[in-house]
């Protein structure tokens, strides 16, 4: 170790008095070294100091084990968590100058977690002891003798299976009250208008359950299944830690980004000798290279920061990294400019000719690049299902949202049956395939 | 003003979960490992060895989008790109680190290292012997030397080093000597008493010797395709034996319409171009047990594998010789080899086989099992040990 905890405070302190020429606002940070091994099991967890039982983090383990081991994946430089104080990881392995860009980069996320709207209802304050709390309670049923972990972790499986299968961009659910309310207002209306078609096609959604498609799948689930009450609560907890997560899902080209671009304007100021500037200079860019063939977050995110500063100014900056998901980050600022700078192309696999490309960034291609990118990104990689209605026979109708993109049936399928475990009545899935409906069940 | 602070370890955080998560694995390797038993590599190893095998990771279903999204989107800064030009093959985009975008439904494996004993306790843990084996296992019994503690003398092979060597250093404290502060050329030699032997203790022991005949019709019907089978199957019952039996003696027999005693390697291997007379095999095994294996003395187990083509004359003959066979062993099993047997028309007349003529004479002693194909091997061989017979 060529550094000591104390040469790290001196360089906080610096970075410190950086913040008020960016407007930094970050949350307080506690920084924790540890080693490669205890990085491993910090990733598994998402880097929450406590996280329930099961073995999919077990799995996350090995797996992140062995491509270490292999040299395919190296470990992250930061592990930083959305919580107030924020939580970052540094290992202790690293020599100072690198602990330095971590450290810079980390203020960019804290920043970005403190002030990005998406996560304004992550509760950040509280989210430790939250996760400690579920922690306990999931081991209490672990332990109960007439539960046990074989029926835990039935249920567990079957809510990762659908844990990000909520609203979009975390908009608020409405309770069923304040859509009846509306309905009821809007029936009220048709009424005085003599609108007969508009009336009875609300007074037959009046009827429904759910009033209008629900896209909070374990919400939904939680509020109207027949559940024993240690059920709904690992349902309650793990779409409580899905909300949780959702934003930084949704939010990973800006997020990366942002801390990017924070730690690249942090270390231009800090006025390091060369033999920490360069090094410094040369891990920077290995961070935001481009990854042939696919998107770096690291670098996309950067070069739109760069991009936005250049052209708009800093006050442009923060305005993004407040209001900005991915999709809208790239819907808002990926002009063709950047587009044919960073030469982005979309391919395609064709039968028998391998990978072609299909459109590069000159005037025709640039658009269709970016609504492209931006559908993928972020939650976009998530296909989009929603409940419809609840049958008289209690069967749960659920619909996909088709976007173009066909559901994968092998996986739907298995998926439909982990529902059907929470449910505890029939599903069924309808869904559109090569143009044709199919009932999955 | 951050604060930093040495991370405080609290155990091993994911452990737990890392054990659950083997666990896992593990059930997931007995549940699919029968499809792995009839793979040539595994075939005729012995048991020491290690080898790997790939298990499919359990896989954590999500809705993922299908085929028909493909399309993505890429950079490459600095490279001049044109429509249409082809930039890879589609295998090399799946394989290309990193690359963990979107819809990750690949398939996941993990290596697993194993030697052939503990698959062969996966394999063969929820398999008993059949029932009337144990029954005779407990009347015959055998004598067998047992350690017993130790003595102060004995034969020198016996000698125990360890314990020699203590009770010397034991001698040397009690009587103060010490090699630290002794004086040059003052040594503290063995003496008699402290050499230590073995002991050992004649005892009656229940005896688990077994012989395994196996009898493969070598025929110029049989093809290299079935004999491949015929080897799967009876190599499987060999570790299977093997894992329940301490000794275990195997004899090979080779037939056409002349039976021999063979080796391993020609049992395996050779082939003629003679016809088929079934009987000849069943005859000389019986020869051998009477001159060799006393039923009285020896659990024994016959296989026999064929393409179930027989000279019909013979057939006759064949059953008696099995019916005589069946009275002094444990079980003789019979498994036909037919890949080519069309199973789907039943208008057309099949020639007579062997497993026809022996399914009068079905009983817990004699089972029958039809291989059509590689995956067929597992089920043939739980077959003949339960004595379900194959459903063709």
């Amino acid at each position: 170790m060529d550094y000591t905890l104390e040469d790290l405070e001196k360089w906080d302190e610096k970075i410190n008095e950086i913040y008020p020429k960016y407007k930094l606002d970050p949350f307080p940070i506690e920084y924790e070294t540890i080693d490669y091994y205890e990085m491993i099991g910090a990733m598994a967890h998402h880097g929450m100091p406590s996280m329930y039982s099961h073995w999919s983090f077990g799995k996350s383990f090995e797996r992140t084990h062995q491509m270490y081991d292999i040299g395919m994946e190296g470990l992250p430089y930061e592990l930083i968590i959305n919580s107030n104080p924020s939580i970052a990881y540094l290992m202790r392995e690293n020599p100072l100058y690198l602990q330095i860009l971590i450290m810079a980069h980390c203020v960019g996320h804290s920043d970005f977690f403190k002030n990005n709207r998406m996560f304004k209802d992550t509760r950040p304050e509280s989210v430790i002891q939250r996760f400690r709390a579920a922690k306990k309670r999931i081991q209490s049923y672990v332990e109960d003798p007439n539960i046990g972990i074989e029926q835990v972790e039935k249920i567990i499986d079957a809510c990762h299976a659908i844990q990000f299968q909520t609203t979009k961009y975390g908009l608020r659910r409405r309770t069923q009250e304040e859509v009846r309310e509306e309905k009821l207002q809007e029936l009220k209306e048709a009424k005085i208008r003599n609108e007969s078609n508009r009336k009875i096609r609300l007074e037959r959604e009046l009827e429904k359950i759910p009033l209008e498609p629900d896209y909070d799948l374990l919400g939904f689930i939680s509020e109207n299944a027949k559940l024993p009450s240690w059920k709904r609560d690992i349902i309650d907890i793990i779409r409580d830690e899905g909300q949780y997560f959702w934003p930084q899902i949704q939010t990973k080209i800006i997020n990366e980004g942002v801390a990017s671009y924070t730690h690249y304007k942090i270390c231009h100021d800090l006025d390091l000798d060369s033999e920490l500037h360069l090094p410094i200079i040369k891990s920077h860019n290995q961070v935001i290279r481009p990854h042939v063939g696919s998107i770096n977050p690291y670098h996309l995110g950067f070069h739109l920061f760069r991009h936005i500063e250049n052209k708009y100014g800093w006050e442009e900056c923060l305005i993004a990294r407040e209001a900005c998901h991915d999709a809208s980050f790239i819907r808002q600022y990926l002009d063709q400019e950047l587009c044919a700078e960073l030469n982005l192309f979309s391919y395609v696999k064709k039968r028998g000719h391998g990978l072609v490309v299909e459109d590069i960034s000159d005037e025709d291609g640039w658009e269709v690049i970016r609504n492209e990118l931006a559908q993928s990104v972020g939650g976009g990689s998530i296909p989009i299902v929603y409940i419809e209605e609840v049958r008289r026979n209690n069967e749960l109708v659920l619909y996909h949202e088709h976007d173009g993109r066909d559901l994968e049936v092998t996986y739907a399928t298995t998926v439909v049956h982990h529902i059907k475990t929470l449910w505890g009545n029939a599903v069924r899935l309808l869904a559109k395939v090569n143009d044709e409906v199919i009932s999955i069940d | 003003m951050s604060i930093f602070r040495e991370h405080k370890t609290s155990a091993d955080r994911s452990a737990s979960d890392r054990r659950r998560h083997k666990e896992k694995i593990q059930k997931a390797i007995k549940e699919g490992i029968h499809k792995i038993v009839a793979e040539e590599s595994i075939i005729g190893e012995n048991g020491k060895k290690k080898f790997k095998i790939p298990v499919r990771g359990i896989k954590e279903y999500k809705f993922v989008y299908g085929a028909n999204s493909s399309k993505k989107v890429g950079s490459a800064p600095g490279k001049d790109l044109k429509k249409g030009q082809k930039i890879g093959d589609a295998d090399q985009e799946q394989n290309a680190p990193g690359n963990k975008g979107g819809n990750d439904k690949g398939e996941e494996f993990y290596d697993v290292e194993i030697s052939l004993e503990e698959l062969s306790d996966y394999l063969f843990s929820e398999l008993q012997l059949p029932e009337l084996k144990r029954k005779q296992l407990a009347n015959i019994s055998q004598d067998k030397l047992k350690r017993s503690g130790y003595r102060p003398d004995g034969i020198l092979p016996r000698l125990d080093k360890k314990k020699s060597a203590i009770a010397r250093i034991k001698r040397m404290k009690a009587s103060g000597f010490d090699p630290e502060t002794a004086e040059e050329g003052e040594t503290f030699p063995f003496h008699e008493d402290d050499l230590k032997y073995r002991h050992f203790k004649l005892k009656q022991e229940p005896c688990t010797n077994a012989v395994v005949f196996f009898l493969m019709d070598v025929s110029g019907s049989m093809s290299t395709d079935k004999k491949f089978l015929a080897r799967s199957f009876c190599f499987l019952m060999y570790q299977f034996l093997r894992s329940k039996y301490e000794t275990l003696d195997i004899v090979f027999v080779t037939h056409d319409a002349e039976a021999r005693e063979v080796d391993e390697k020609a049992f395996f291997t050779q082939s003629t171009y003679g016809g088929t007379v079934a009987s000849s095999g069943v005859t000389l095994v019986h020869d051998i047990i009477d001159k060799r294996y006393h039923p009285s003395a020896w659990n024994i187990y016959i296989f026999q594998c064929s393409d179930g083509d027989n000279y019909s004359f013979d057939n006759k003959l064949f059953a008696d010789k099995v019916s005589e066979l069946k009275e002094i062993c444990q079980l003789f099993g019979y498994c036909e080899i037919s890949p080519d047997k069309d199973t789907s028309d039943d208008t057309y007349q099949q020639p007579t086989t062997l497993y026809d003529v022996l399914q009068p004479l079905r009983d817990k002693k004699l089972h029958t099992a039809y291989i059509l194909k590689k995956e067929d091997v597992w089920l043939a061989f739980k077959n003949i040990l339960n004595g379900v017979d194959s459903e063709v």
